[in-house]
């Protein structure tokens, strides 16, 4: 339904929730960082929440549409302009067969989503459509749109002048710091207190070396309890060597004594502690972030956790578009 | 160490992480896996997915359906009924492969370190020296000499981690430091008591030698093995690693790639942990090949 | 014209093609950034004689909006 005239940086199909079921073999589950942003751009083209679109990464795409079709762009403002005229964010947008949609990098926030009525009607690999380009798997062709590709798009009709309300969309930080809430656990007993006071007081950097697979943070050294120094030698040398576990989604996976939060397409195992665990609701965060911004994290339990997954699930619902 | 009462630890808001000990032990592991099996024939709606591990298993669940706290007691009821781990009885499929030990292409993946990286001495000298083995030929015939229990699979899709059945076969390997960049497809390595196989090309920190031809891992699935999954292995799985020539090695290749390659998959047997131990009990650990 | 190409991306400075004094047309490339593995290169929008450079190669964590390379 449109051809890829420009891909952007790194342009990928996505689903929500991605692909499930397959962790035991190693499958992350994929799928969009910002789920906030993904979910309701989908509501507003009046799709499920979960259907087919597209996650642009710091430079958004440019295609030209072969059909008339219903649009909506959400997530970081990439100053999506339709025939060089701009684009309304937030909004179902009515487009016609022959019009071209281009967008450029983003000033605030790293990541853009586009949803189209319908969905993208790409096969799906092992239930879901979501790209896991390291293994080839899912989107087009298994990696990121390439110039000159045509997406497929299932036919639906879709409303355009459908309207996220505000104060049902993220607030992208524009101050590049965050409040990134987390989960002690599940390895938190092998960090000892004066470690786990510095971690909550320290403003972590998002280092330059970041992306899908995981977000490495610049800062001070981490300190241990006894179960890391005094283990089994099969753990492995390093205090925050384990012997291979499963890794959580979010997790701060200590790798020596680097940070790094394993995201939508981190490893599912590993020989490393995760001391940490950032929920789901707070991943959107994450994936609007940008090399340089600064994490402060606040410790919340796993009722508060689901609380917020409660209400974030709440919030991408039909109830907030209008 | 095998805990006495498995510790259920949160992970965020939608994960558990069940450890049932902290050492490298096959039995934690068929615990690991036996209760994977209970919780799939108990059908419970609120667990999404289970990854087992070495010595670990890690669910996925849906706080929607269930709490951190009720599926810490469900899975506590499960682990009581699995009874003493010497009961459990698992369906295995055992898998041979023909394997080019002592191989030029792995051989050469260790020199190219050796002149970018780190010098480093050969691989399988390496490991037989530091095993006490008296050379790589002894390594070929203690690695290759028993079965491999696939404990887990991942870091990367498809890539199992699998631990010696046969004690008398039980080897050790630390890991390259600094890790290598790439690793030739199908190359058999090993750290700590782990043997690994590279799905793909990628970078890794095993000590490497030896190499299949077969692939398991296919998005195209080409062969029967991968109808279920583009992987090839799950939990569970046993494999042989059969010692061949280079040549036949080369023979195994073509085959592959022309399509006509079969699988030698035998999938009749249950693994019986009782029996396994039973055997294990009438072996001398210090034997070697 | 006066042209002020600005870096698009956060990321680092992998490769920089240009010194002050140089001659460059319009589409050439200025300097590459790198991020998530990705290059990105950066060109110039219009001829002119390169007037300052103000990164480095092999500088790590440049900020997006940052005025890279000035064109007089």
């Amino acid at each position: 339904m449109f051809e890829v005239i420009t891909p952007g940086l790194e342009t990928t199909i996505q689903d929500y929730p991605g692909r499930i079921g397959f962790w035991n073999q190693g499958f992350p589950p994929s799928g969009p960082m910002d789920s906030w942003s993904f979910r309701l751009g989908n509501l507003l083209v009046g799709n499920d929440a979960g259907a087919a679109g597209l996650e642009a990464q710091y430079i958004g795409p440019t295609v030209k549409f072969q059909r008339d079709g219903v649009i909506a762009v959400t997530g970081a403002d990439m100053q999506a302009k339709l025939d060089g005229q701009p684009l309304p964010m937030w909004e179902s947008v009515a487009v016609k067969a022959g019009q071209t949609l281009a967008m450029t990098a983003s000033k605030v926030g790293a990541r853009g989503y586009i949803a189209f009525a319908g969905g993208i009607d790409t096969p799906p690999w092992l239930g879901s459509r979501s790209t896991f380009h390291q293994a080839g798997v899912g989107g087009m062709e298994g990696h990121a749109l390439k110039k000159g590709q045509v997406i497929p798009v299932a036919k639906a009709k879709g409303t355009p002048g459908k309207k996220a309300k505000p104060d049902c969309r993220p607030v992208i930080s524009t101050d590049k710091s965050w409040t990134i809430e987390v989960v002690p656990g599940p390895n938190d007993d092998w960090i000892d207190e004066a470690g786990h006071k510095r971690f909550l007081s320290t403003d972590w950097k998002l280092s330059a070396k970041n992306a899908r697979t995981g977000f490495r943070l610049d800062g001070p050294d981490w300190t241990f309890t006894e179960k890391a120094t005094k283990k089994a030698p099969e753990n492995g040398s390093e205090p925050s060597n384990i012997i291979d576990q499963g890794y959580p989604m979010g997790a701060i996976n200590l790798s020596g004594q680097t940070p790094i939060i394993l995201v939508n397409d981190g490893p599912s195992m590993g020989g490393f502690i995760n001391p940490y665990t950032v929920p789901s609701a707070t991943f959107w965060k994450l994936g609007q972030s940008k090399p340089g911004d600064i994490y402060r994290f606040k410790s919340v339990t796993v009722d508060e956790a689901q609380a917020l997954r409660k209400k974030l699930n709440a919030v991408c619902s039909p109830s907030s578009i209008i | 160490m095998i805990y006495k009462e498995p510790r259920f630890l949160p992970g965020g808001d939608r994960y558990m992480l069940i450890e049932f000990g902290n050492e490298m032990n096959l039995e934690l592991n068929f615990m690991a896996q036996g209760l994977a099996s209970a919780i799939e024939k108990s059908r419970n709606t609120g667990v999404i997915e289970t990854a087992p591990c070495f010595a670990s298993m890690l669910i996925h669940y849906d706080p929607d359906k269930i709490s951190f706290k009720d599926l810490g007691k469900e899975m506590q009821t499960l682990i009581d009924g699995l009874g003493p781990s010497d009961d459990i009885e698992l369906d295995s499929r055992l898998f041979y492969f023909p394997t080019c030990y002592l191989d030029p292409w792995t051989k050469a993946c260790v020199e190219d370190y050796s002149a970018k990286i780190k010098p480093k001495k050969w691989d399988p000298e390496f490991v037989a020296e530091i095993n006490g083995l008296k050379d790589v030929q002894q390594l070929v015939r203690v690695h290759s000499g028993t079965e491999y229990w696939v404990a887990s699979l991942g870091f990367w899709p498809g890539l199992p981690f699998m631990m010696a059945l046969d004690p008398r076969c039980v080897i050790t390997a630390p890991k390259y430091n600094p890790a290598r960049t790439w690793t030739p497809q199908g190359t058999v390595g090993m750290g700590g008591a782990s043997t690994a196989i590279y799905p793909v090309a990628t970078p890794g920190g095993y000590q490497i030698f030896a190499r299949i031809p077969i692939p398991i891992w296919d998005t195209e699935k080409r062969f029967p093995q991968f109808e279920r999954s583009i992987c090839l292995f799950q939990p569970g799985d046993r494999v042989k690693f059969v010692p061949v020539s280079p040549q036949e090695f080369e023979f195994v290749e073509a085959e592959v790639k022309a399509g006509t390659y079969v699988y030698n998959v035998v999938e009749y047997q249950r693994f019986s942990v009782r029996n396994y131990k039973n055997w294990v009990k009438t072996l001398n650990k210090n034997d070697r090949f | 014209m006066a042209e002020k190409v600005e870096t698009m991306v956060p990321g680092n400075v992998w490769k920089v093609l240009v010194n002050p004094g140089d001659k460059v047309s319009a589409g050439d490339t200025l300097f590459i950034l790198e991020v998530m593995k990705t290059e990105v290169p950066h060109m110039a929008g219009e001829g002119g004689t390169v007037k300052a450079v103000h990164i480095k190669e092999g500088q790590e964590g440049v900020d997006a909006g940052l005025v890279a390379v000035e064109i007089g």
